[in-house]
């Protein structure tokens, strides 16, 4: 437990090494990499084992000292972020051992290593936290890592684009974020944790300032979990390597701006009005990326708009005030999402297309693959048994307790659209005949890429079950520390959320499965609402036309401010004084007599002057 | 004690060696150039490390008689003596490191110059003379005298080694800073008149504490005050600079060679947040408050307007140039905060902006040699053919949008922490710029080195870009490497350079009034 | 009285030396008026030094310096002028006016 501190420090190590040697390394740099994580996951697990035994470990350091105050880095174990650490090292761990096959032979292999090493790193500094100012630091840095991976393959202008954007667009969270950071400060003096949380408690905080702030540090997650309206680089996002998009862009990195609220939970749960923006712009988004995955054609794009989708599902479990559920779903769901992604890229790695037009019968082709993403898509859609109907059962139930009927309804349509769009994808690649042309190049992916894929494919049925209406609610206890207490959600929800899965998959097998209903149902009745749907509502074109115009036109008005305005001031004063120069050297005619002249013509009228006065005024 | 004449005075010693070389045996110049700047890069090291070990500088203090400008008999003997005093304490030590060690790594960085080595090496090395001097004298006189030494080794340096429009470039420099400079000898001679003396430690003692008061030969009204502060304030805006008083950044960035803007960006605009914290604070701390309004709100405006200005520029070097009229405005916020983090803060953007700033023009200046062009339009894909130059670009990118663990951040971060317990409203409007920071600095870095390989049309009269595929070299690797180095290690462990400032800063703080 | 009159000698010697001077186009012209207007100076110190208010022999010093110095200025002045008549064959003051603006 007080070696808690380790476990980021492995994939430091596995990052320096990897950058400086990495080039002589090749492939092997895969070994170091894949080391490295272990440790951190059996040192993960270690903290996690004696957190279960009641220890707690807390530990500062002084990072620079302003005036009196201190301000520290650390960390500090509680239930949340022990069991963080695990989910996050595993998840690392299996996408290490899956990308020495996915990358193998490119030839920037071991920057890749050296890359997720980076995001591991700050992913699990990030989640060890004991104060904001460290959770900023480190929020930005799996940025970093996240930007650095989207722009692996540097060399295609739309990795290009997709890095810049997603840096960009989360940056304008972040900066909502630190402004919340700096205000809580000088209200509280302090950035840990446990200070902000006795200030709400004790009422030194404001209630407006308590929502205020909550509320910026709730556009941090926004940005950084793609929510609502700052979701649109996650999609882009995808032009990064498939195991980048399993690990960063659906199990860790976007489910930060979750993690986030859940640890400053009691901020929002003092505040009705941050709980409330947080569960509608959570519900809000849940429905609104599922209609968009509903027509993608990407494959590795209809799993990012089900990213934000169910990202926007944990959001309204924490806005509907069950933390559990969030962290929950947000466990759930990391597996399962990143079984799908890994899936997904195994079916990538074999077809060479992500267009799902082009794919099709692959059930046979792929052995492995295509039953694991079945469990996958199973589990997100929510089926009973699987981990992914238990964690939205929860999510539900939350939001019909907390008595906003509304977003419950909101819930359940995103979970019928969910299970929808998964099962499109599912039809449409593994069903059918064969509409693609690499037809003999076709084969299953390497050991070392279905092994991970079958460890996640078993915590993604398994993972449900460490919460459950019958088992014992284990994870709801070990998050509370006992005190949890299961709200008597009632029996028909469960049943409501069954049958809309089944509901949602029965339909997409009608269209992709068996071709009862025609596939362009949609398109042929509202051409219009499925050219909104296709174009993602149109909000990159609306960021475009307005955001970025308006901060354009600024930049090219100040830019002739600059060249026209300040430079013409400056030519101004110049001029002026040139003219007078050039009117005094006018004067000098090289004439020494006339020099000689005005010399005596002012010494004759100093010597009126002197006559004149007297003298006296010298 | 000779310690820190030694310490400033040694690079002359190259200056004398250089003096028997011949013109045309370039390397030994460059061998001998390099060498002179080391002296005072080890014994800066040396004084720090001391420093850090708890040392007093004021033991390094050094005072010998000058010049009396005055001599009446009903003055006191002490009055109107002017003394050749040197002295450091925690915030010049960070500063003469600064420049000792941007000093050397601009030296070795000067292999890309070629024509004149002679002349410039001396020039130099007379510039890193002024800017040490700057930060190690101890009264006003002096400080004048070495603050317009750096102008006249600029303006020769910038004038006749500079680009195309280098003397257009040169000409500008002069003129905004000789007149900041005018004006700054102003303020000077009045507080030396009315006080009788230009120490600054005497100055502080006279002007804060009412006992002293009939010290002064003439008495100094709060208005007086205001103006002088006024007048301070304005000859460092010119140097910072202040917008609308840097025009002339962006000519000398754009023409000065890139060794020689290290050392600009690095130190010399680092003059001018250094003279308004020592002399604006430090002398006039109750008139600064009236200002500090204005001065937080001006910064807010240096960073938007840099920022902005910064996104629509096709050349690096005017990117980089609108970058630092947006990282002064950071400093400027900090010192509109006037409380602890906020002064702390204006100090190390400044130190972070110095070493930031080295590390672009160091790259600028690389990608200058090797393609013969600095605009982002006419390059891309270079991480392909030059991947470890691309990578430090990425870095110093990074750490000029304020990437945490890198020095740009904790500059930023606690300047803005400073800010927003005076004014949150307009820290807010202020921290929008770290949004346009990531814009500008991403565009331009990832349009030169990622995307689709590009290079550009070769220089008239070359068929071939030169070396077209070269990447770093050793000696530029090296500088490169200890610039991050440097970064990363001031953002990961700012404490190191806060625990030197924390003496000055609280004596700034007493004469604030807490 | 003896003095004004003498001031009076030395004030016509000056204006006629300043009119010279300013006026003639030939510089040797001008090179004498100077001169002229030298030993009106000179003459005030002498008058100065015999009839002043305190009579002393600062002023006999100091006229003979003013002497040597003109004799020195007046070598200088004729060497120039030499170097000028080679350069441009004229001696008028009028025509050397190379350093106009």
């Amino acid at each position: 437990m007080n070696l808690a501190w380790v476990v980021p420090l492995f994939p430091l190590c596995s990052f320096v090494l990897l950058l400086w040697f990495g080039r002589k390394w090749k492939q092997t740099s895969a070994y170091v990499g894949i080391a490295a994580t272990l440790l951190s996951l059996l040192a993960a697990f270690g903290v996690l084992v004696s957190r279960l035994g009641g220890a707690t470990y807390e530990a500062n350091w002084t990072w620079m000292k302003i005036g009196d105050a201190t301000l520290t880095v650390g960390v500090s174990v509680t239930a949340l972020n022990a069991w963080m650490l695990v989910v996050v090292a595993l998840v690392s761990w299996l996408v290490h051992i899956y990308s020495q096959g996915y990358m193998a032979g490119d030839e920037r292999f071991s920057t890749f290593y050296a890359y997720l090493g980076l995001f591991t790193f700050a992913m699990l500094g990030l989640v060890l936290s004991p104060n904001l100012l460290q959770a900023y630091m480190f929020w930005e840095l799996v940025g970093l890592g996240s930007f650095l991976l989207i722009g692996f393959y540097f060399y295609k202008e739309e990795a290009k684009a997709a890095a810049k954007k997603a840096f960009i667009m989360t940056r304008i969270g972040d900066v909502g974020f630190l402004i919340g950071v700096l205000l809580l400060f000088w209200q509280t003096k302090s950035f840990d944790y446990d200070d902000i949380f006795r200030a709400v408690g004790n009422g030194t905080l404001s209630p407006g300032m308590t929502t205020l702030t909550a509320i910026l540090i709730f556009i941090g997650a926004i940005g950084k979990s793609g929510q609502f309206p700052l979701h649109t680089w996650l999609p882009d996002a995808m032009e990064g390597p498939t195991p980048v998009s399993a690990l960063i862009h659906a199990a860790t990195m976007v489910a930060a701006g979750v993690y986030l609220v859940a640890a400053l939970f009691p901020l929002y749960e003092a505040s009705a009005a941050a709980m409330m923006t947080v569960a509608v712009i959570g519900g809000g988004t849940a429905v609104f990326a599922a209609t968009i995955g509903l027509v993608q054609t990407d494959i590795k794009r209809v799993l990012a708009y089900s990213t934000i989708s169910q990202l926007g599902y944990m959001m309204l479990a924490l806005g509907s005030g069950s933390y559990v559920a969030a962290i929950f779903h947000l466990t759930t769901h990391a597996f399962f999402k990143a079984l799908l992604f890994l899936a997904a890229g195994s079916v990538i790695h074999a077809v060479h297309t992500q267009n799902i037009e082009e794919m099709g019968g692959l059930w046979r082709r792929l052995p492995w693959t295509a039953p694991l993403f079945l469990v996958g898509a199973l589990s997100i859609s929510g089926v009973p048994l699987f981990a992914g109907f238990f964690s939205k059962d929860e999510i539900l139930a939350a939001a019909w307790t907390n008595g906003s009927v509304g977003l419950f309804w909101l819930a359940v349509a995103a979970a019928l659209l969910t299970s929808f769009y998964m099962f499109r994808l599912f039809f449409l690649v593994f069903a059918g005949e064969a509409r693609h042309r690499h037809d003999g190049a076709v084969h299953e992916a390497p050991m070392s890429m279905t092994a991970p894929m079958v460890v996640l494919g078993v915590l993604s049925v398994a993972a449900g079950y460490i919460q459950t209406p019958w088992f014992g609610s284990f994870l709801g206890e070990w998050l509370t520390d006992g005190a949890y207490h299961h709200e008597a959600a009632p029996g028909w929800i469960a049943v409501v959320a069954a049958s809309v899965s089944l509901a949602g998959i029965l339909l997409a097998w009608l269209m992709y499965g068996k071709r009862t209903v025609p596939r362009d149902w949609l398109s042929a009745r509202a051409p219009y609402g499925y050219e909104l749907l296709r174009r993602h509502y149109y909000m990159d074109d609306l960021y475009r036309s307005t955001v970025v115009a308006l901060v354009s036109s600024i930049s090219r008005l100040l830019g002739y401010v600059d060249r026209y305005l300040v430079e013409g001031l400056v030519q101004f004063v110049t001029g002026t004084v040139n003219a007078i120069a050039a009117a005094g050297s006018r004067g000098q005619n090289g004439q020494a007599q006339t020099y000689g002249l005005v010399a005596a013509a002012g010494l004759a009228m100093l010597v009126v002057i002197f006559a004149l006065t007297g003298g006296d005024w010298l | 004690m000779t310690f820190l004449s030694l310490l400033v005075f040694s690079p002359l010693l190259g200056i004398g060696l250089l003096a028997w070389v011949r013109k045309t045996e370039t390397n030994m110049i460059q061998w001998i150039g390099t060498a002179a700047t080391v002296p005072p890069l080890l014994l800066s090291l040396f004084a720090f490390i001391q420093s850090v070990r708890g040392f007093p500088l004021e033991r390094l203090d050094e005072a010998h008689h000058w010049v009396r400008l005055a001599d009446f008999p009903f003055l006191t003997d002490a009055a109107y003596v002017i003394r050749y005093e040197l002295g450091i304490d925690g915030l010049s030590l960070l500063f003469i490191v600064l420049t000792a060690v941007l000093g050397t790594l601009a030296a070795v960085a000067s292999l890309l110059v070629n024509e004149e080595k002679k002349g410039y090496f001396m020039w130099l090395l007379a510039l890193e003379v002024g800017m040490l001097g700057v930060f190690a004298a101890a009264n006003f006189i002096w400080f004048f005298f070495f603050l317009e030494v750096t102008l006249v080794a600029m303006f020769l340096l910038v004038g006749k080694w500079g680009g195309f429009e280098r003397e257009r470039a040169a000409y500008s420099y002069l003129l905004y800073n000789g007149f900041g400079s005018a004006l700054l000898l102003v303020v000077i001679a009045v507080l030396v008149a009315r006080t009788g003396t230009a120490n600054f430690a005497l100055l502080g003692d006279m002007l804060h504490h009412p006992v002293a008061e009939g010290q002064l030969i003439a008495p100094l009204t709060s208005e007086a005050r205001h103006w002088l502060l006024g007048g301070l304030l304005l000859a460092f805006a010119f140097k910072l600079p202040a917008v609308p008083l840097h025009r002339w950044l962006i000519r000398v960035h754009v023409e000065a060679p890139p060794p020689v803007v290290m050392l600009h960006a690095g130190v010399l605009l680092k003059i001018a947040a250094y003279g308004m914290i020592r002399f604006g604070i430090g002398l006039f701390p109750d008139e600064f408050r009236a200002f500090a309004g204005v001065i937080a709100a001006l910064g807010v405006v240096n960073i938007l307007y840099g920022a902005l200005l910064a996104l629509r520029q096709h050349e690096l070097k005017h990117v980089l140039a609108y970058s630092s009229v947006s990282h002064m405005g950071v400093v400027l916020v900090g010192l509109g905060a006037l409380n602890e983090a906020g002064i702390q803060g204006a100090i190390f953007q400044s130190i972070a902006h110095g070493l930031i700033a080295a590390l672009s023009f160091l790259l600028v200046g690389v990608l200058a040699d090797r393609w013969g062009t600095t605009d982002i339009r006419r390059l891309g894909g270079l991480a392909a053919s030059m991947p470890v130059f691309s990578g430090y670009l990425l870095t110093a990118a990074l750490a000029l949008l304020g990437l945490p663990g890198l020095a740009g951040f904790v500059g930023e971060f606690t300047a803005f922490l400073g800010l927003f317990a005076k004014k949150p409203i307009l820290a807010a409007v202020g921290a929008l710029g770290l949004i346009f920071a990531a814009a500008y600095s991403l565009k331009a870095v990832l349009n030169v080195t990622f995307g689709r390989a590009r290079g550009s049309q070769p220089p008239a009269g070359q068929s071939e870009p030169r070396e077209a595929v070269a990447d770093l070299r050793m000696n530029e690797a090296v500088p490169a490497f200890i610039l991050v180095a440097l970064i990363v290690a001031v953002g990961v462990y700012p404490q190191l350079l806060a625990g030197q400032l924390a003496a000055a800063l609280e004596t700034m703080m007493n004469g604030l009034g807490g | 009285m003896t003095l004004s009159a003498y001031l009076a000698l030395s004030l016509i010697l000056f204006c006629i030396g300043l009119y010279g001077a300013l006026t003639k186009r030939n510089t040797v012209i001008v090179l004498i008026c100077i001169e002229l207007m030298l030993n009106a100076v000179n003459i005030n110190f002498v008058a100065f030094a015999k009839y002043g208010p305190h009579p002393s022999v600062h002023g006999h010093v100091f006229a003979l310096f003013a002497i040597a110095v003109a004799a020195a200025e007046a070598a200088v002045g004729l060497a120039a002028l030499i170097a000028f008549y080679r350069n441009r064959k004229t001696v008028r003051v009028d025509e050397a006016n190379s350093l106009k603006h």
